[in-house]
């Protein structure tokens, strides 16, 4: 742990307030770095990223350390720290590809197996009698302290005491099952390669973002207005044919239709807008997938997958998903005003290529750097960042329906256009900050 | 053949449109049917099945050119300039209907939220002849980071 003083964590985080700082203390980040990104369970990668023995796929557990997601000759995906048991240099270093034989580092020739266990030293008598020992773990590239999938989702903790990956999903578990079983098969495959995003801001605003109901109508204006002044122009045939028609109106939905949506919290800061409904809701169905669909579940069962119909899904901290959209973002915090995000698309297996086109369509046109939604969101959070830096208000509110949230045994359900998400996530943050077992939705 | 003189003047042009920006008279160069491309990987062959950073067809460029310009799109508060620079003009393919594609160099000097950028690429033009100049039937812009993270960026290449 970074020996970094204590704080009042209290004085920082009230149910309706918090302090400015949390988005602009450079040591408020690296006590973050260490007690929520130290101990949440991060989202690495999925497991068809890796499809055969030797495949691997490198990232980042928290803003500094690498990690490598490989899959062994047994076809277990392993998750290791990627750094080498001499001198510590980072033994892999491109994105992903296949390793055959052994990872090398390129440093000293040291090799490792697939698992992380020690191969070969080179020159190796030079250890002869001097209490080196290449069968001390310590010599390997060491695996995280836990590392578990959920249907190809693989998450790695650098904790050795947090609850495990299931339970720590506690019921936003519905929402990996949801997009998993809109694919005929059961199952899904990232597809369609990736879009990155540098934001230069605090990576937390773009999490408090994701179920913000109260920002569409406002920050996307611009865009539904030119995008509906224009379709309106085409005749209506084209405009019928025009996907991007059901996806970018309605980022202009009404606050009563977000409302009406809902949001849902659970333990350690997941949460989700939607369920009943959603923003994606009214997106027409593919004959063909509908038919794949009904083919796999039967009709009945088919009608509640669809009808489970979430828009964003919150898994705090590292990854939210779209259900509905088979999109998910990753995020990775660089500093305290700076952090990346990496939007993959996912095939439904079983499902027609027409599927996987409108999730690539929907990623280009709102996660790119270049695209028509993510450039304005990103626009709010930098003036947020630079508004914060004034003094004349020491914080942000979040007071929309305090007090209103239904507490259940297993989660907290409220209006759409509630700050439930803040609430959420906020005691999350407290939780994991003072380091105390009360992560969960119902400590207040 | 077309002379490269006359090809230089047209892509200077569609520069000079986008470097002010204006991006009504920008995109009357471009064809009906026309597409513009920034894809997300090098070499990237497939704009529907793998996402890119930028495919619009034309009615996407009428949206945008919209947006750029809409009062409350806040990240267009940000002037937004920029400076073309040109060269390696290379005549890739030439048909006997006179339709060409161009490839050229061009570092694009972005000036956007008070910070100026260097965006490098490859720019393959297909172009087909109109009264005496080009209409552009696609561009497709290759940046030599296509796989890093990019910063927002509202303004065409």
């Amino acid at each position: 742990m970074q020996q970094i003083p204590d704080r009042n964590f209290d004085a920082l985080v009230t149910p309706t307030k918090l302090h400015r700082s949390l988005y602009t203390d450079p040591e408020i980040f690296e006590l973050e770095m260490s007690r929520i990104w130290g101990q949440a369970w991060i989202f690495i990668g999925h497991e068809s990223q890796v499809p055969k023995a030797g495949d691997y796929f490198t990232t980042h557990i928290n803003h500094q350390i690498p990690v490598v997601m490989i899959r062994g000759k047994d076809d277990v995906v392993r998750v290791l720290h990627n750094r080498c048991g001499h001198k510590g240099a980072k033994v892999v270093e491109k994105r992903s590809g296949n390793v055959r034989g052994a990872l090398r580092c390129a440093y000293h020739g040291w090799s490792y197996r697939f698992d992380g266990s020690l191969l070969k030293v080179p020159n190796e008598q030079g250890y002869t009698d001097t209490g080196f020992d290449a069968a001390d773990p310590c010599y390997s590239m060491q695996p995280l302290a836990q590392v578990a999938s959920y249907r190809g989702f693989v998450f790695a903790t650098l904790s050795n005491t947090i609850v495990d990956l299931v339970s720590w999903m506690g019921g936003a578990i519905a929402c990996f099952d949801n997009l998993c079983d809109r694919a005929p098969e059961g199952e899904v495959e990232v597809a369609g390669g990736v879009l990155r995003y540098e934001h230069d801001c605090n990576w937390k605003f773009i999490l408090e973002n994701l179920n913000d109901t109260m920002h569409p109508m406002v920050v996307h204006e611009s865009l539904v207005k030119a995008a509906e002044s224009y379709i309106a122009t085409l005749p209506p045939e084209a405009a019928e044919q025009r996907r991007e028609a059901e996806i970018i109106p309605p980022f202009g939905a009404s606050y009563e239709n977000f409302e009406n949506s809902g949001i849902t919290g659970f333990d350690y800061g997941h949460h989700y807008d939607g369920g009943k409904t959603s923003i994606h809701a009214d997106y027409s169905v593919d004959p063909d997938y509908h038919a794949a669909m009904v083919s796999a579940y039967g009709e009945t069962r088919t009608r509640e997958i669809y009808a489970f119909n979430t828009h964003n899904v919150l898994y705090y901290p590292s990854l939210t998903i779209k259900c509905a959209v088979q999109n998910i973002r990753v995020i990775r915090p660089i500093s305290v005003d700076r952090f990346v995000v990496e939007s993959w698309s996912f095939r439904l297996k079983g499902a027609p290529d027409s599927m996987l086109e409108r999730t690539v369509l929907y990623s280009r046109l709102i996660n790119s750097a270049m695209g028509m939604v993510g450039p304005d969101d990103l626009e709010v959070y930098r003036r947020a960042q630079k508004g914060l830096q004034s003094p004349a208000n020491e914080w942000v509110e979040f007071h929309r329906q305090y007090g209103k949230d239904q507490v259940f045994a297993d989660r907290i359900e409220g209006g759409g256009t509630s700050d439930l998400d803040m609430r959420t996530q906020y005691r999350a943050w407290k939780g994991y900050m003072e380091q105390s077992q009360q992560r969960g939705a119902n400590n207040d | 053949m077309t002379d490269l003189a006359t090809i230089e003047a047209f892509l200077y042009r569609e520069a000079s449109f986008l470097d002010r920006p204006d991006l009504d008279s920008w995109i009357e160069l471009y064809t009906d049917d026309a597409y513009y491309w920034i894809p997300a990987t090098e070499d990237q062959v497939d704009p529907i099945n793998h996402v890119s950073h930028i495919y619009d067809d034309r009615v996407m460029m009428e949206i945008r050119r919209r947006n750029f310009i809409h009062p409350r799109a806040a990240s267009k508060d940000s002037p937004t300039r920029c400076s073309h620079l040109i060269g390696n003009i290379r005549v890739i393919e030439e048909s006997t209907e006179g339709t060409l594609i161009i490839e050229s160099n061009q570092h694009v000097v972005v000036w956007y939220q008070d910070e100026q950028r260097l965006y490098a690429f490859t720019a393959q033009h297909a172009l087909s002849p109109d009264n005496g100049s080009f209409k552009i039937k696609s561009k497709r812009v290759d940046l030599i980071n296509p796989e890093a993270a990019q910063k927002s960026l509202v303004i065409y290449l």
